[in-house]
């Protein structure tokens, strides 16, 4: 590396012009296919996250209005089975996981200052992977094939004797898919974030969205092959007659209890932890100040990423269980709630010593607080076991996780929307409909969700498509169906607000809302190749640090692309790292990874079929071009410098 | 428009780069993880399944038998230090030595492969008789998926050293004996298990 001090305004359009030409997507429908941009393939995790976010939520209208009055006929037993277990599989499998590794995946090497992320062609392969599992199982549904065993499909009602058909196996392939999706995604952002940031960019100064993200990553990594393991035992239960949840043969039920919620669990703050990095990016823009206690912050996030795996005996309190490990999974349910609660006291205290603008994104950020504290509450009471034998499967727990997950997902996702919609577009969203959104969206979760909680305490249990008058729950659960009208209104506006700022939203500008940290330093939206020299930083918050001069090192390749990669602690530059550009080998592998799966359900010809077509597939993917330049070697510094042949 | 400050010029440092430092054994350690997490989570559910029965394995079942298994451990075994001159010739980018380390270590790979779906007969049990065969199937089989995996990849690694051998690949030679010898070490505990687990469990 030569250090150089030279001082000058960097004004090199040709330099843009040559990086695009070697970044840009392909033009038209192949470059769709063939694309490996992070931020495209993020767009479209997100997107297609929304649309299934969307068809979850026709589906909860749906079972609200069935739930409005009693005895009511909307939907009959075996659709409203199939429809609360599409919308929880969805809302879990298809949305919550997808999005945040969606924004993720496109966060994270603008936040770092990189150009692309890890391994651009498996992050391509992950999304077109994770699409073929959300078509798989919608086609499944349109065609009265939905899953129809809860989104965590216990057997033995799960099994091939209380489930004939292909339902369930529809429903296990999909969650191979999304676990593929999600654990390629997981490998890429630690990658990323470990190997890829700018110099200077030492551990002590990650944005805390990329440690949210890091920590989500794994979290993923060590929960998702459990249900991957589960779904596999389950699939070859029903498809070749394995006896894993069989107990007349030695199997054992609770053994898929046991492996779907240490996944289960984890999953929850898999969600939820990329939800407190969006809320703790964006206030220092809101507040003027950079958020308090950022250690506190970092250690919190990792303390709850470990404690989620000692949690996950909570979910099964109703079974037989030791009273030790009643006690143990108490306690340590209870002790989740000290991390979070750092986080919270953290935010109120950026809140509180800064000067709050009350923009959309701090509204939901601070409704976000609110309806997760409420949420937080309740899981302390159901940590506890007695508490939890009287409302367990009740709809106190459907009025728990949804104030968990609305606060903990939803709200800090639509204040990450409205914060770099910007950025993302180059566009502005609308203030007004903004605020529209946030406080029906506020008023509605209320509305919709408190009442459960007392209707759970009445002994009103989920599940249930329908109720008799004489129960009394009538009114409340049309409060309760009313509120998901207003709920439903406010994503309405939502979307209306996007349609919109698309074409007429004010023009946003590199840094609409004088942020401090890296994805503003670039245009908005970001060109193809992100930066188009590196950024160094020497601060937690380098474009308040900085002034109006960024420091850059430049040398990159301009003919290919080229990454740099930097040490893990101090992020010094060390070497730098071809990409394979845009490719459309990673789609193809994903068919071959599609057909082997879906082909299984059928037939066990899946097997040597789909391995022969992803072997050959793969192949291709994987078979190096011609390198452009020499390459500059340097040996591990365990060779001695007499034995390198010359 | 913010202003830029050239501090330093990157156009020197090395394009290859070997073990951590190399992106690609990011992703391989990422997947090693991973599957090696899948295989303990398999191993658990056998200890869990173990519960069930008064007797292990179930009544009418014959004890797994140990001649094939055991000679295709010390066969993966031996093949350690195969793996390992052929990581150090690797990183000397030692063309010659790197490709016959490769040819043998495919061969070694193939043999593997072949011996492990012979092991399936040596369980003396069905995958479809009772809980108990289901999981020494399954564990047998997911982690001769990873034998598959690596002899693929072995094989495909070997045939571009042959074809298009640049200095890029040397790094992706030295990951790839990586691979293997995790695999190996992976299976170490599970043959005992599976193998020994009926006997001592």
């Amino acid at each position: 590396m030569t250090a150089t001090a030279r001082v000058e305004t960097l004004v090199e359009p040709e330099l843009d012009l040559e990086l695009d030409a070697v970044w840009r997507n392909r033009p038209g429908f192949i470059g769709w296919l063939t694309t490996t941009d992070h931020k495209s393939i993020a767009k479209r995790y997100v997107a297609t996250a929304f649309i299934f976010f969307l068809l979850a939520g026709v589906e909860a209208a749906t079972m609200r209005a069935q739930l409005s009055r009693p005895e009511n006929g909307i939907l009959g037993p075996d659709r409203y089975n199939q429809f609360f277990t599409m919308h929880g599989t969805t809302m879990m499998f298809l949305f919550a996981v997808p999005v945040m590794i969606g924004v993720g995946l496109y966060l994270v090497p603008l936040l770092v200052g990189a150009r692309n992320v890890a391994f651009p062609r498996a992050n391509a392969m992950g999304y077109w992977v994770y699409l073929i599992g959300g078509v798989l199982i919608y086609g499944g549904f349109f065609v009265n094939s939905g899953p129809d065993a809860g989104w965590f499909a216990y057997t033995p009602l799960s099994g091939p004797e209380f489930s004939p058909g292909k339902r369930v196996d529809i429903w296990a392939q999909m969650i191979t898919f999304t676990e593929i999706a999600a654990l390629i995604a997981a490998v890429i952002i630690i990658t990323t974030a470990f190997r890829m940031r700018s110099p200077g960019m030492s551990l002590n100064r990650i944005p805390i969205m990329v440690w949210a993200s890091v920590v989500m990553s794994f979290m993923i990594i060590f929960a998702m092959p459990s249900v991957a393991t589960a779904s596999l035992f389950l699939a070859m239960d029903r498809l070749i007659s394995t006896h894993f949840f069989n107990a007349a043969e030695g199997g054992d039920a609770l053994l898929w209890q046991h492996l779907f919620w240490f996944f289960g669990h984890p999953e929850v703050y898999i969600m939820f932890l990329p939800g407190t990095g969006i809320i703790s990016s964006l206030l220092p823009s809101f507040t003027r100040r950079s958020v308090f206690g950022y250690p506190a912050l970092v250690l919190s996030i990792i303390a709850t990423g470990f404690i989620a795996f000692g949690l996950w005996v909570h979910h099964m309190f109703a079974t037989p269980l030791p009273q030790l490990g009643q006690s143990f999974f108490t306690a340590a349910s209870a002790l989740v709630a000290i991390p979070n609660g750092i986080q919270i006291f953290c935010w109120i205290a950026t809140i509180w010593t800064g000067r709050p603008i009350f923009r959309t994104p701090l509204l939901f950020a601070i409704g976000s607080i609110i309806i997760f504290v409420m949420g937080g509450m309740t899981g302390v009471m159901i940590a506890s076991v007695p508490f939890d034998l009287q409302v367990h499967d009740t709809y106190f727990i459907v009025a728990h996780f949804h104030y968990v997950i609305l606060g903990g997902v939803v709200f800090p996702l639509f204040a990450g929307m409205y914060y770099w919609f910007p950025k993302v577009t180059g566009r502005m969203l609308s203030e007004t409909a903004g605020k529209w959104n946030f406080w029906l969206m506020f008023i509605g979760v209320h509305a919709t969700f408190f009442p459960m909680h007392q209707l759970g305490m009445e002994g009103m249990p989920r599940r249930v498509y329908t109720y008799l008058e004489g129960t009394g729950w009538g009114d409340l659960n049309l409060v309760a169906s009313l509120g998901a009208l207003v709920i439903f209104s406010s994503v309405v506006v939502f979307l209306g607000n996007v349609i919109h700022s698309l074409r007429h939203g004010a023009i946003a500008g590199a840094n609409p809302w004088d942020a401090e940290s890296l994805e503003w330093a670039t245009t908005s939206p970001a060109p193809s190749y992100n930066f188009a020299n590196t950024p160094v930083v020497s601060g937690r918050a380098p474009l308040w640090e900085s002034g109006d001069e960024l420091p850059v090192m430049t040398g990159l390749a301009r003919d290919r692309q080229q990454v740099l990669l930097t040490t893990v602690l101090d992020a010094e530059p060390d070497s730098r790292h071809d990409h394979p550009g845009h490719t459309i080998w990673p789609f193809i592998v994903a068919l071959t990874i599609g057909i082997f799966f879906i082909t299984l359900i059928f037939s066990p010809w899946g097997l040597p079929i789909g391995t022969v077509l992803g072997f050959i597939a793969y192949a291709r993917y994987i078979w190096p071009k011609k390198s452009h330049e020499p390459a500059i070697v340097e040996l591990p510094r365990s060779v001695p410098a007499a034995e390198v042949p010359k | 428009m913010r202003r830029e400050r050239i501090v330093a010029d990157v156009s020197q440092l090395p394009t290859v780069v070997y073990g951590m430092r190399n992106l690609v054994s990011w992703g391989t350690t990422g997947f090693m993880i991973i599957e090696g997490f899948s295989l303990g989570l398999c191993a658990v559910t056998y200890v869990y399944l173990r519960k069930n029965t008064a007797v292990w394995p179930p009544h009418g079942t014959q004890l797994p038998q140990l001649l094939v298994p055991t000679i295709n451990l010390a066969v993966m075994v031996l093949s350690l230090p195969l793996a390992l001159w052929t990581k150090h010739r690797a990183e000397r980018m030692e063309r010659g030595a790197t490709r016959v380390g490769l040819v043998l270590s495919s061969i070694v790979a193939v043999v593997v492969f072949g011996l492990r779906l012979a092991e399936f007969a040596s369980l003396h049990t069905q995958w479809n008789s009772s809980a108990y065969g289901s999981i020494a199937w399954t564990i047998l089989g997911f982690q001769g998926t990873l034998i598959l995996i690596d002899m693929y990849d072995t094989i495909g690694i070997t045939a571009i050293m042959f074809l298009r051998p640049e200095s890029k690949w040397y790094p992706e030679v030295a990951d790839n004996a990586l691979y293997w010898i995790f695999t190996v070490a992976s299976w170490i505990p599970l043959y005992f298990l599976i193998y020994f687990g009926p006997r001592w469990l």
